[in-house]
């Protein structure tokens, strides 16, 4: 049977004009839906921010103690200074108390903390990291911008390493392990999964007793030998080598349990009705480990290893510290201690824009590729 | 497809392991050795400056992992000082390491003195002052030192460091005083029993109660380190005398917010367990009086709480004003307040803290008495392997680069500092073991006091005479004129004359100008004047230099500031006239004499600030909004580099109208081209003249590098005999038992004692000094007190040891003496003084006075 072309033209463009309204609709949707996760992360970024301030200044507490601080540091240097000595008391204790005046005035501890803390807020939100307070990035700047700059790089190089590695592996391995289910790897691993109960640094201190004390093959700690070799190739190898021992730390401590949530992960959709299909249908294993395992998992895959990605931001505190690694971990830890609220909010905001950045890219691709998110998140 | 994927990713593995497991092809340090064969004189024949080749410093903040560190072979020298007893103890025993000690950290009891009521109606038992003196005698501080502390600690009991020179100087009234006050719980719990008996309070049932509630003492216990356990000791001690004790464990940060911030009235604490810490020897602890018993100390309210007795709050003030006129004066109204100090008791004095420093066996250094490594002055000269010349030396330290480095108001910080000093060359350099002034660039100095101002010389490389009235030369500088440009006289501020207390004439170095920076260039008095005029510059509220945060300062400098004189130019010989007094004549001219910074790294500062791209200070940094001056590494560096670039151009040279005559254009532009020559080979801007040179700053990997300055002028042995600290060793021997006369005095009989061998005239004791085994020469001797206890304690005589030749000195004791002490057993107390090292040594003997014949004698 054939229809007239005039009929034949007239669904054509029936067709077309369904699909551009289907197109038009899902991006109205896609539009709507993408406003409203923006400005729904952008409140949750400014709550976090907030609250990090709050939390950081303990309410506005963290003024008395940093005043009390700044009283005993003034007061201890001029009485450590022998120039000042033989000064009248009075007289040195007004000097005392303009020293301390100063140092309150560039501080802004006479201004209220409320006011102080949305200051804070409004400069954050605006990714104005502005000055630090108290600290300096090891090369002599105070711009939260310089020293979060200064110690990224060896926090992705670390981290980084670390955990794509881990990400790889494990993915891998667990794939690899969900087809030989119950077998003796199979059961080994389960077996050392709660082995990543401790955490990296721990590992970490007998690696270094056992590699650096005992069997003195690799470094103790630092990124790079004292001082650092001279060429490019040098450095990279020293670096290399400083690097494998909290590289390891971290492997052992998240391996195995890596490997096994993502075999469990692997295991529940092998067993999905359509898998157990195609085996039925005796396609090739690879064929259905890339076309009916891989696929559909995707979209979790990807969540994670973004999210382990943004999870770089932060370093690890306490690993830094054992490997004497200069990351963005050790910094905040540092600025924690020096009660610095500028360097404080600017890891917390930055880490805080990336996230939402991050769950904001995988709403959008996940309402690109499932269409069940693109039509109900634009109605919900 | 598969194995590839194996082959290829164990083969990268492989790859990955051969790399970083393949040794670096220069090791950057030595092996861990023990101490070979000694460096001989003749090894060092020709060597100038430092001892080792090249210094690297890094961070390095876990002292638990020191001594793995050193016996790897990885590090020579750690600055941090080891205060916890299990990590001591891993050092000590270890065969590659050696550690050296430091006095500078000091615990105590701070005490709540408000009340007897508190604000809430509770009873502050420590209000009254003989509770507070009593916990002197119930307190054990041997205990404290040997058992809390490990054996870091020594006892202290009063409010003077026993390692610093004020206690060698009063070593018998100390010794009086701790005998006084030793270790007495059944008397403290009596003196504590009758007072709060006193103050209304009841005890039942082994508690004291008052006004129908427990009398609670609230300790604030330090948690960080060996206080916790000091809090609990105490603890245990005040519930042992019947008090409810409450312990509040917290950190610094939250103690301080209650001992320090809140009214004592409150009650919010009653005890805190404190510690100070000095990071030089303080040659006059005097002012401790008064900032640790009177209102004077501090603002805060703790110490408005304070209730000296009109008595020890005068002699306090006096002390600290130094109001007396001579040394004799000073030394009793120390000894004096001393005692008043213990009455008062609003501090309990506990231990000396012993900082370890630790080392490769195989080096040594000079580590200074109060600071340690990190606050030794004379660690650039005298670092060096044992058996070896030059080497290289990794030193770990908790921090570097904590703050930018600019030479008028950079980093602050002791570790910071350290590292810089190496690069300097100052003209005077502090004894480590006595904080007393040697000459480094200087060949003399002299100092003329006002009469009756009780200043004092110990070493000949200066002089001090008086004089009736010092008048101030009409042309020296006194003030700055921004607007012009150029120094004020004395004559144009003071037309009428000026008068001054002190005068010091500084003599430098005949070849000074001779010398060189570390980039090749020649010093020139204008590397002295420049930071004359930088100090007035900041200062000035019109210029662009003007910086609010070195107002309070340079005021307080200004108080005393009476003129600055250029005597002679070549050689160079300066007058600084002040007001300022101190009683030690060697610090007076350490205070005065001025350094020189090159004058063409300080003008590219300068032109910075002038412009607003960078400042000197922090505070100013903030101010303007630009970056903290940093000649090493950072932003600074880009901006220093653009203005060093733009002088060659202009070879302008600052403050023309004062410079003109030291500097031309051709001296100028011999400057900036070594600078940008320097820049060039090393990327930063720090120049200095001091036997080390900076040779490489790595900021993020947390390491600087010092390397051996060839040109610098000074033997390399020129200051080894300070290499470790001559601390006498004694060996105190005598009779055990002596017999004495009856005390008659009756018929005017005879006294006649037997000591042992040495027949019936008297008693004599042999004490043998030495030190490492040699004889301590008698010339560095600086006394030898002797001190007769009776058994009740008491003193009853004083004296002095004589020498019989080196090293070996006798007692004697008169029989008039020894039947003054009755019958009983007896102490003899010795308290020997260096002039090589502040730190007292004592010895005793404890000996038995028997009646002659052995009869009874009632006491």
């Amino acid at each position: 049977m054939t229809l007239p072309r005039s009929a034949q033209a007239s669904s054509d463009a029936k067709a077309r004009s369904t699909a551009r309204r289907s197109l038009a609709r899902d991006l109205r949707h896609l539009l709507l839906f993408a406003l409203r996760r923006l400005v729904g992360l952008l409140f949750t970024v400014l709550v976090g921010v907030y609250l990090t301030i709050v939390i950081a200044n303990m309410g506005g507490k963290v003024d008395e103690l940093r005043l009390v601080q700044i009283r005993s540091d003034v007061s201890e240097m001029v009485r450590a200074d022998p120039a000042f000595q033989d000064m009248p008391a009075e007289e040195r204790n007004t000097l005392i108390a303009r020293q301390v005046g100063l140092e309150v005035e560039r501080l802004r501890l006479d201004e209220p903390f409320l006011l102080r803390s949305f200051d804070y807020l409004q400069r954050a939100m605006r990714l104005d990291l502005g000055r630090a307070e108290q600290m300096h990035s090891d090369s002599g700047s105070r711009q939260v911008y310089d020293l979060i700059v200064e110690r990224l790089p060896a926090t992705l190089l670390l981290f980084g390493s670390a955990n794509l590695l881990v990400f790889f592996t494990s993915v891998f391995a667990a794939l690899y392990l969900s087809r030989r289910y119950g077998g003796a790897v199979d059961r080994s691993i389960i077996a050392l999964a709660p082995s990543s109960a401790a955490p990296g640094w721990f590992y970490g201190i007998f690696l270094i007793l056992f590699f650096a004390f005992l069997v003195p093959l690799l470094p103790a700690g630092g990124m790079v030998s004292v001082p650092p070799p001279e060429g490019r190739l040098a450095y990279a190898a020293s670096v290399l080598r400083h690097m494998l021992l909290p590289l390891a730390a971290m492997f052992l401590s998240s391996i195995f349990i890596s490997i096994y949530s993502w075999r469990t992960f692997f295991l529940i959709h092998s067993s999905e009705d359509y898998v157990e299909m195609a085996r039925a249908k005796g396609l090739p294993s690879k064929l259905i480990e890339r076309r009916y395992i891989l696929r559909p998992t995707l979209s979790p895959i990807i969540t994670s290893f973004l999210l382990m990605l943004i999870g770089l931001w932060s370093g690890a505190i306490i690993l830094e510290q054992v490997f004497n690694w200069p990351g963005l971990g050790s910094l905040l830890f540092q600025a924690i201690g020096h009660r610095d609220t500028p360097v404080i909010i600017g890891g917390v905001v930055i880490f805080a824009y990336l996230l939402a950045a991050t769950v904001f890219f995988l709403d959008i691709l996940y309402a690109l590729l499932d269409p069940r998110v693109r039509i109900e998140g634009g109605k919900q | 497809m598969r194995g590839w994927w194996v082959v290829g990713s164990a083969l990268l593995l492989v790859g990955v392991l051969v790399i970083a497991l393949r040794p670096p092809a220069e090791p950057a340090t030595s092996a861990p050795s023990r101490a070979g064969e000694p460096v001989s004189s003749e090894d060092l024949e020709g060597r100038r400056g430092a001892l080792v080749d090249q210094v690297v410093f890094t961070r390095e903040a876990d002292v638990g992992r020191v001594t793995g560190l050193i016996e790897a072979g990885s590090h020579q020298l750690f600055t941090q000082g080891i205060s916890s007893p299990t990590v001591f103890n891993r050092l000590r025993d270890s065969l590659a390491t050696g550690y050296d000690i430091a006095y500078g950290t000091y615990s105590e009891l701070t005490l709540n003195p408000a009340g007897p009521e508190l604000a809430d109606g509770t009873l502050n038992p420590f209000h009254v002052p003989a509770i507070r003196e009593a916990l002197n005698r119930l307190i054990d501080r041997r205990h404290v030192a040997e058992e809390i502390f490990g054996g870091l600690a020594v006892p202290r009991l009063l409010p003077l460091s026993t390692a610093f020179p004020d206690y060698s100087r009063l070593a018998d009234v100390a010794r009086e005083l701790e005998l006084r006050y030793a270790y007495d719980p059944v008397a403290a719990g009596q003196v504590i029993h009758d007072e709060m008996l006193a103050l209304g309070a009841r005890r039942s049932d082994g508690q004291w109660w008052y006004a129908g509630e427990l009398v609670q003492i609230k300790v604030l216990i330090r948690t960080e380190d060996e206080r916790r356990r000091v809090g609990d000791y105490l603890s245990n001690l005040l519930e042992d005398q019947g008090f409810a004790v409450e312990r509040r464990y917290r950190t610094a940060e939250e103690a301080s917010r209650l001992w320090i911030a809140t009214d004592p009235m409150a009650g919010h604490w009653h005890v805190y367990t404190g510690s100070w810490i000095s990071t030089v020897i303080m040659r006059d602890q005097a002012e401790n009086f008064s900032f640790f018993y009177t209102p004077r100390g501090r603002a805060e309210p703790l110490w408005q709480a304070y209730q000296p007795t009109p008595e020890f709050d005068e002699l306090a003030d006096r002390l600290q004003r130094r109001d007396y006129r001579t040394l004799a004066e000073r030394e009793a109204m120390m000894a004096s307040a001393l005692a008043l100090a213990m009455q008062d008791s609003s501090r309990v004095w506990l231990v000396d803290q012993i900082n370890a420093t630790a080392r490769a066996a195989n080096v040594q250094v000079a580590v200074d008495l109060a600071g340690g490594l990190a606050g030794s002055a004379l660690w650039p000269y005298t670092l060096r392997y044992t058996d070896r010349v030059g080497g290289e030396m990794v030193i770990g330290m908790p921090a570097l680069l904590a703050e930018p480095w600019n030479p008028i108001a950079g980093s602050n910080w002791a570790f910071d500092r350290m590292i810089t000093r190496a690069t300097q060359d100052p003209a005077v350099m502090p004894d480590p073991f006595t904080g007393l002034y040697l000459p480094q660039r200087l060949i003399h100095a002299q100092v003329t006091v006002e009469a009756g101002v009780p200043v004092t010389r110990t070493l000949d490389w200066l002089s001090v005479d008086t004089a009736e009235r010092i008048e101030v030369p009409a042309e020296a500088w006194l003030g700055w004129d921004q607007t012009e440009r150029r120094f004020l006289s004395a004559g144009e501020l003071h037309p009428d004359g000026l008068t001054t207390r002190t005068r010091v004439r500084v003599h430098y170095d005949e070849a000074l100008f001779e010398r060189h920076w570390h980039d090749g260039t020649r010093l020139s008095l204008a590397d002295f004047v420049l930071p004359w005029i930088v100090d007035f510059e900041r200062a000035a509220p019109d210029s662009a230099l003007y910086d609010v945060a070195h107002l309070p300062t340079f005021e307080a400098f200004q108080r005393h500031f009476r003129g600055w004189r250029i005597v002679s130019e070549d050689p160079l010989i300066i007058d600084i006239y002040s007001d300022q007094i101190y009683p030690d004549a060697e610090s007076m001219v350490a205070a005065r004499a001025p350094n020189p910074i090159p004058w063409h790294t300080l003008s590219l500062g300068v032109l910075a600030e002038q412009r607003g791209q960078l400042a000197f200070s922090s505070n100013k940094a903030d101010r303007l909004g630009a970056d903290w001056m940093s000649l090493v590494a950072g932003p600074s560096l880009a901006v220093l580099e653009s203005l060093l670039e733009e002088k060659r151009q202009t070879q302008a040279i600052p403050y023309a109208a004062v410079l003109g005559p030291w500097v031309d254009g051709q001296a100028a532009n011999r400057r900036f081209e070594a600078l940008a020559r320097w820049h060039g080979e090393r990327g930063h801007f720090w120049i200095g003249n001091g036997p080390f040179e900076l040779e490489a700053v790595y900021p993020v990997e947390g390491s600087v590098v010092l390397k051996h300055f060839a040109d610098f002028p000074d033997p390399a042995d020129k200051w080894l005999r300070f290499a470790s600290p001559m601390v006498p060793e004694l060996e105190l021997d005598g009779p055990l038992v002596v017999e004495v006369a009856p005390p008659t005095g009756q018929n005017g009989a005879a006294v006649e004692a037997m000591g042992g061998a040495e027949g019936l005239e008297g008693a004599e004791f042999r004490l043998t000094v030495t030190f490492e085994g040699q004889a301590y020469s008698a010339e560095a001797i600086d006394a030898i007190q002797v001190l007769l206890f009776n058994g009740r304690d008491q003193l009853t005589h004083r004296g002095e040891a004589e020498s019989t030749g080196e090293g070996n000195w006798r007692i004697r004791l008169s029989p008039e003496t020894l039947t003054a002490l009755g019958v009983g057993a007896n102490s003899l107390e010795l308290a020997v003084t260096s002039k090589h090292v502040a730190l007292p040594v004592f010895a005793s003997h404890v000996f038995a006075t028997v009646p002659q014949g052995g009869g009874e004698q009632p006491r």
